[in-house]
């Protein structure tokens, strides 16, 4: 039974040697949110945003076209999501209209009658429209979080390849309300004309328009931050919006404030130019998610640069520095709302850790005293097994890491760790009894330890792998628990190897091979 | 040889009627207890809602807290003490889908704005004349934020003091007077300049969790699918490994250790989430351990002891394993009982199931599998015994 002890000791010390290797320095594991402290945060997409925003262009380009072959209709317009709906024309057009759409709305399914015709967006063309919203959503987060200066941030999508969920893990963030806005905020950044207001309310505003608000224009109102908060009148199609910013920078007003200056692009710098070379005396207001900034009048015709400043109440030098990181990453392209929050403070995870801490060792104290007590030289056999379990867990991490596969240490890790080591000492448990058993049947030494060990096997696999099993489906659980699942899974592959390989080879080198060997201490 | 359990001959199958009425009068207990009186809770997790664990200045009562949230409507929620002092407490607030569209707010955002109405509703007075007045809160600021405050009193030296403050904070959780800061070593100029510019909060939120009610399902499906896919996959694991017989019974056992830490578990105050259902799978898998480790005895002893009855040779299986059995478990609950009494608050419920789980694993893998598989015996008679 005693065979190639020299290969087998040689097995064992590289994997010794390469765990220690890997899993130094062992600082390079990271710590999961709940133990140094940062944020989980799941947001929502709101892709029927981006479904009436396509539905809006489709509508725009229809007009175009409708009127560029001279039909007229009395109605166009959007009805529930993703439909449109034409109606008011005459029954010659039928045929026109038919064709007209059939041809230029292909993602649409169209339906034409001589009084009404109406288009569903395809279902396959709004999920690609709510994909790549996503897909954007996450692009635009990420340039964001970018700047936060956080460690390995992550930023996936949740629910699959069209979830409309996006999960943004931030560890080691302090400035929780920072994020939160520099994260949530739009930036739909427009400019767009002053016709009336601002008035305190909506009657005021709109006394010389008969009470009604004009199909070219919308009613806004000012940020409560920035300005008196009333009510504007503005033309509904914005002069320039943030897409035709090419760079924005720290700058100053007047009176010395700290403001945002931009440039723009050529194309957005001739509307710029248009809209304040007509406008001159006017108010252009600017607009951030829709609540109105600012509005300053047009001193003169302004080509491709310009400041934002914060109103009447003017920008902190703070808020200024954070409008800068969102205006650069771009606009998300639909809304999104916080569904799951998950914020740890930096103080409970250093509490976490401290404890966290104190459980391993006094577990590990507990185990190894009994294991030696109740076991004697089998007991430090086990141990030694025990501690290798542990080097290996750290390297098989330590490894997990430099692949950049994403694990790190969570609370519920260093539970996982502590089962694991129950899981390696029952293995060693398992055979040292079989053991005792085949000493108390009256086997020599040596073919109890040889029986105890194959005899144990089968009930050491069976009764791992089942577990191993269990901790699979937690594989696809939030952050802590898929922290829990990893740790478990590699102590018990881990603890296999240790107490069938390793305590086997170590009775074999500490046993005599020669002399005969009449009691084993165990 | 030290040895606790001698060689045990303890007739574990006589006792097989009375296990089972215990653990059916205690799950059937534990199941009216949950259906007819509401008996199990879902936490925040699952049902959506807000877990604000807040520490104060100063010690303050479970009832002074309820009166500053009485003005929300939430002065109902679930308030338990943490640590000594009277000064942190874990704040639990819920509220039904159809009060959050009562009060007209964004539904997708519902529970993140409870939370933050939560957190204002706790602040004094002092707090927020503070805020009022434009000052920022010294407990919330991140050490970029206040070497930026103390740059023009200490220059290059700001850096480090900001980090020392942000350091003392952590270890503290709050600071509570500025007196605390000057003995934690911060100078005459930068403690005047922070009273300038800065308040001492009455309260330092530690940790903030809100689930919406999208999440809140979205979670629970996960859970619910996990355990699913677990207990099948064991069921099929023995089933391949031993025979349907085993899997069979093992898979009753499982569902008998499920049900009976559950019903445990609806007769305290705790609260079912995430980590609590990791805590239920991981008992899924040691229970199973320890019902093969005996049916693998009873595999092997089928082999050797052709002659001998199928009860008596159950009863020797478990014997023979007891040792095992109790080592293997006491351990395991020694080390889950040092992880409860100081692993923290956070993980306190996930190690109440294991440990909870645990015992009653181990007493079922006695008393309830070896009978399972006996009946199946019973009822089915196979031809070829059990024997593989």
């Amino acid at each position: 039974m005693k065979k190639n002890l020299l290969a087998r000791s040689i097995l064992v010390l590289v994997v010794l040697g390469v765990a220690l290797i890997l899993s130094y320095p062992p600082k390079k594991i990271p710590l999961g949110l709940d133990l140094q402290g940062g944020m989980h945060l799941v947001f929502q997409v709101a892709t029927n945003d981006a479904i009436n925003v396509y539905t809006d262009q489709s509508i725009g380009r229809l007009k175009q076209l409708l009127s560029q072959k001279k039909i007229t209709v009395k109605s166009l317009s959007k009805g529930e999501l993703g439909h449109i709906k034409i109606q008011g024309y005459s029954p010659d057009d039928e045929g026109k209209i038919d064709s007209l759409l059939g041809e230029y709305l292909k993602d649409w399914d169209t339906s034409v009658t001589s009084t009404t015709a109406s288009a569903t967006l395809k279902p396959e063309a709004a999920r690609t429209i709510r994909t790549e919203t996503v897909d954007q959503a996450m692009e635009t987060i990420r340039n964001r979080v970018d700047q936060f200066g956080v460690n390995e941030p992550t930023i996936q999508r949740q629910g699959g390849l069209e979830g409309q969920q996006i999960v943004v893990e931030l560890p080691g963030m302090r400035d929780f309300e920072k994020a939160m806005t520099l994260i949530k905020t739009t930036a739909l950044l427009e400019w767009k004309l002053v016709q009336a207001g601002p008035a305190a309310d909506e009657a005021t505003l709109l006394k010389n328009f008969g009470g009604q608000v004009p199909e070219d224009m919308e009613v806004l109102r000012g940020d409560s931050k920035r300005t008196e908060g009333g009510y504007y009148l503005l033309s509904r199609v914005a002069g320039i919006t943030g897409q035709d910013l090419s760079s924005v920078h720290l700058d100053r007003d007047e009176r010395d404030n700290p403001a945002v200056g931009f440039e723009l692009k050529p194309d957005g710098s001739k509307r710029f130019a248009q809209l304040t070379g007509e406008n001159v005396g006017r108010q252009v207001a600017i607009i951030l998610d829709k609540k109105v900034q600012s509005s300053p009048v047009v001193q003169n015709q302004i080509m491709d640069r310009g400041i934002i400043t914060g109103g009447l109440r003017g920008f902190g030098l703070e808020e200024v520095r954070d409008l800068i990181i969102i205006l650069k990453s771009g606009a998300l392209p639909a809304s999104i709302g916080i569904i799951e929050n998950r914020t740890i403070g930096p103080s409970l995870g250093a509490d976490s850790i401290h404890r966290g801490l104190i459980a391993i060792i006094g577990s590990l104290i507990i185990t190894m005293i009994f294991l030696v007590f109740y076991y004697r030289w089998a007991g430090v056999n086990a141990l030694a097994a025990l501690i290798l379990n542990m080097i290996i867990l750290f390297g098989t991490l330590g490894a997990l890491v430099m692949l950049k596969i994403p694990v790190s240490l969570s609370l519920p890790g260093i539970a996982g760790i502590i089962l694991g080591i129950g899981m390696s000492v029952d293995a060693n448990v398992l055979i040292f009894e079989r053991i005792r058993e085949e000493l108390r049947a009256g086997r020599s030494v040596l073919s109890s330890i040889s029986f105890g060990f194959t005899r144990a096997l089968s009930a050491i696999v069976d009764s791992n792998v089942t577990t191993v099993i269990a901790a699979f489906f937690l594989l696809g659980g939030t952050g802590a628990v898929k922290g829990y699942a990893v740790t478990l899974i590699i102590s018990i592959g881990a603890s296999m190897f240790t107490a069938v390989f390793v305590s086997h080879l170590i009775f074999d080198l500490t046993i005599p091979r020669r002399r005969k060997v009449e009691k084993l201490s165990i | 040889m030290l040895q606790v359990f001698k060689e045990t001959k303890i007739p574990f199958l006589k006792y097989k009627y009375v296990a089972f009425i215990f653990s059916f009068s205690i799950i059937i207990a534990g199941l009216v207890n949950m259906i007819f009186f509401n008996g199990l809770k879902m936490g925040v997790d699952f049902s959506g809602g807000t877990l604000i664990r807040v520490q104060f200045n100063e010690p303050i009562s479970i009832g002074n807290l309820r009166d500053r949230l009485s003005p929300i409507n939430l002065s109902e929620s679930r308030i338990q003490e943490v640590g000594q002092e009277k000064r942190e407490y874990i704040i639990r607030a819920t509220q039904s889908k159809a009060k959050l569209r009562g009060q007209n707010v964004n539904e997708m955002e519902a529970a993140e704005l409870m939370g933050n109405r939560v957190i204002e509703a706790l602040r004094t007075d002092q707090d927020r004349s503070a805020i009022g007045n434009g000052l920022q809160d010294l407990n919330s600021l991140d050490d970029k934020s206040l070497t930026f405050l103390l740059e023009p009193v200490l220059l290059d030296k700001a850096a480090g003091m900001a980090r020392q403050i942000v350091d003392f904070r952590v270890r503290q959780g709050i600071v509570r007077n500025w007196d605390e800061l000057k003995a934690a070593g911060v100078g005459q100029d930068a403690l005047a300049r922070l009273k300038e510019r800065c308040y001492l909060s009455s309260l330092a939120v530690l940790s903030k969790e809100t689930v919406g009610p999208v999440a809140g399902e979205y979670l629970w499906r996960k859970a619910e699918v996990a355990i699913l896919y677990a207990l099948l996959g064991m069921l099929v694991y023995m089933a391949v490994r031993f025979k349907l017989s085993y899997g069979v019974s093992g898979l009753l056992t499982l569902v008998h250790d499920v049900l009976f830490t559950l019903a445990v578990f609806s007769f305290t105050r705790r609260e079912i989430n995430m980590p609590v259902i990791a805590g239920f799978l991981t008992l899924v898998g040691y229970s199973i351990n320890d019902t093969i480790v005996i049916f693998d005895r009873i595999r092997d002893n089928l082999k050797i002891l052709r002659k001998m009855d199928f009860q008596e040779l159950m009863n020797l299986s478990i014997n023979q394993t007891l040792g095992r059995t109790l080592i293997t478990g006491g351990t395991t609950i020694l080390s889950l009982v040092i992880l409860f009494l100081f692993g923290g608050e956070v993980i306190n419920d996930f190690v109440w199931v294991l440990l909870v789980g645990i015992i009653i694993g181990t007493y079922s893998s006695i008393f309830q599998s070896c009978p399972y598989l006996f009946f199946w015996w019973k009822i089915f008679k196979p031809k070829k015994g059990m024997r593989k």
